[in-house]
């Protein structure tokens, strides 16, 4: 057993140049892989390979490569430009989708805080309707990162309250109190991930790398907040209702298997944008800012309203307040 | 989505213009129409499409104007948008196509909302007169209390493009806040501060918010109730999960 376990372990200066120097067993499986496709792909100039066209090989490639990149969290510029690249083209080749993906990185001197007045919020949920289109969430799950719970008054516990209401609103005697991912600033979704496959921005964003992602669903139970969604199937949306302007950290298309959530619209805010549900908001519940700029909306409210944040014995810091008028 | 319908507003207050005229021109129009005659407005399809184009919130679209009386977080100054940026309540309500019996005169370049006086010019239509029952049937005011507030409390009888403030000061239709602030001075402020009401363009940069009017139709404030978008599928695992 010893001497097998020995002998599966690279020897350096015994088995030539691809054991000389160290190597994990991912970029191994890499090596292997790019060698056996650049094989096929010299085949493949001389005879049709199984009958495969130029662009299902393309797709083929493309593919084989993306599955041996690295997490995005260690990746340098020129490998998110090269991925970026790729997946761009996948969804052109196989889902015939014209997307763009930033990989834009946080400002220097922001974190994004969020505010909800309870006294506002009238529970009409175009918050949710936006949320689902700008986040290109899967339409047949109908997966949707906002809840919004109708509160009996006088009721802060919103275990307690009902998320799917569908009556008229306002219904006398409640109130409407809306989550989504607090982006926790002690995120407990982060340190119970086994891969290192969410973690949190510097601007405060928790953010989940898709491809790194192994679908174990730990960061889900850790979340006391009940934020992350499971794709039990990859996310369908008809191509007319795509949005194009995508983030790798966000609502690219995600794969079946994998965990996904709210992130305050990377895709909007580091440029600069409001979340889509902020501006979605009929009653102007939602604030949203740079809580390191003190003369921002956010810190406002922080220095004038009642604000509280919810199950604050947890310690996990939510950077999502409730506040009322 | 809400989208802005002003500009289709102007629009067709400018096609009633050119209808008014009965082809003969704008300039033929600078005056008034003879009483009695019937005003159809139809918006025109490129009206329709560049409004429809317009995304409230995008920072190319809103037009603002600075702010007069309030500061914001810091002292620092900042914007309240143009009815082009984006509601449907209050004066600027989709109309569609209508029908007037009106007088017309051309809108004034300082007022950028509604152009009350395209309709209220000269003597014809004074806020002295009864309500317009063809116009303005549709202004059943709860707000403020009827019992004692008529037109006059906030339109300025002399100039229906301007609002009355105390000690019968005037100020612009566009600076409704102005308005509203001398009861509801709390919420003025928590707007000014940005706890209250709705900020367009971004989070960063120039500050551009929406006007009470915007949101709150001055004779109904109040926010009607409707039907809710779909709620969601939620499996329950356990019996304590929401």
């Amino acid at each position: 057993m010893s001497e097998n376990q020995a002998g599966d372990l690279p020897e350096r200066g015994n088995d030539g140049d691809l054991l000389q120097k160290p190597v994990d067993r991912r970029h191994a499986l890499g090596m292997l892989v790019a060698g056996a496709v650049a094989g096929a792909q010299a085949l493949g100039a001389c005879v049709p390979l199984n009958g495969e066209t130029p662009e299902q090989r393309e797709v083929r490639v493309l593919a084989w490569r993306e599955y041996i990149k690295g997490n995005y969290r260690f990746m340098t510029e020129a490998e998110r430009a090269e991925t970026i690249t790729r997946l761009e083209e996948l969804a052109r080749l196989k889902r015939h989708e014209d997307v763009t993906i930033q990989s834009t990185g946080a400002q220097p001197g922001v974190v994004f805080g969020y505010a909800f007045n309870i006294s506002k919020c009238q529970g009409f949920r175009n918050c949710i309707e936006a949320c689902i289109n700008e986040n290109n969430l899967d339409r047949r799950a109908d997966t949707q990162y906002i809840r919004i719970f109708e509160m009996s008054e006088g009721e802060v516990n919103f275990d307690l309250g009902d998320a799917t209401f569908q009556h008229e609103v306002p219904a006398e005697g409640h109130f409407y109190l809306g989550t989504q991912c607090f982006q926790c600033a002690n995120p407990p979704c982060t340190s119970v991930c086994p891969v290192g496959a969410t973690w949190q921005e510097p601007d405060g964003i928790v953010v989940i790398d898709y491809d790194w992602c192994i679908g174990c669903r730990y960061c889900m139970a850790a979340c006391p907040y009940w934020a992350r969604r499971f794709n039990w199937s990859a996310p369908d949306v008809p191509a007319s209702e795509i949005n194009p302007n995508q983030h790798y950290l966000g609502n690219r298309a995600r794969k079946n298997g994998v965990v996904e959530k709210c992130t305050f619209c990377i895709h909007r805010t580091r440029q600069g944008q409001l979340p889509s549900c902020v501006e979605a908001c009929p009653t102007g519940a939602r604030v949203f800012g740079n809580l390191l700029d003190p003369d921002s909306e956010i810190r406002w409210v922080l220095e004038n309203k009642q604000v509280f944040r919810l199950k604050e014995d947890l310690k996990t810091e939510p950077r999502f307040w409730y506040f009322t008028d | 989505m809400r989208r802005s319908r002003s500009g289709m507003m102007f629009a067709g207050l400018a096609a009633m213009s050119l209808a008014a005229g009965c082809g003969e021109g704008h300039q033929e129009t600078n005056g008034y129409l003879p009483p009695g005659v019937e005003v159809v407005v139809e918006l025109d399809s490129a009206t329709v499409a560049r409004d429809a184009a317009l995304e409230p919130g995008a920072l190319a679209t809103v037009v603002a104007d600075t702010v007069v009386g309030f500061t914001g977080p810091g002292e620092r100054p900042f914007e309240v948008a143009r009815r082009s940026a984006g509601s449907e309540a209050g004066h600027s309500r989709r109309f569609g196509t209508i029908t007037l019996q009106l007088v017309l005169r051309d809108q004034s370049p300082a007022l950028t909302q509604y152009p009350c006086t395209s309709c209220h010019a000269g003597a014809r239509v004074t806020m002295a007169a009864q309500r317009e029952p063809d116009v303005h049937n549709d202004i059943q005011p709860v707000h403020p209390d009827t019992s004692g507030g008529v037109c006059a409390t906030c339109h300025a009888p002399e100039d229906a493009s301007l609002l009355v403030l105390l000690e019968d000061r005037r100020a612009p239709l566009d600076q409704s806040y102005r308005l509203c602030a001398q009861c509801h001075f709390r919420q003025a402020d928590a707007w000014a501060g940005g706890g209250h009401g709705k900020r367009l363009d971004g989070w960063q940069g120039r500050r551009v918010v929406m006007a009470c009017t915007d949101c709150h139709d001055p004779h109904h404030p109040a926010v009607e109730p409707r039907i809710p978008f779909r709620a969601p599928v939620i499996e329950r695992i356990r019996s304590d999960d929401p």
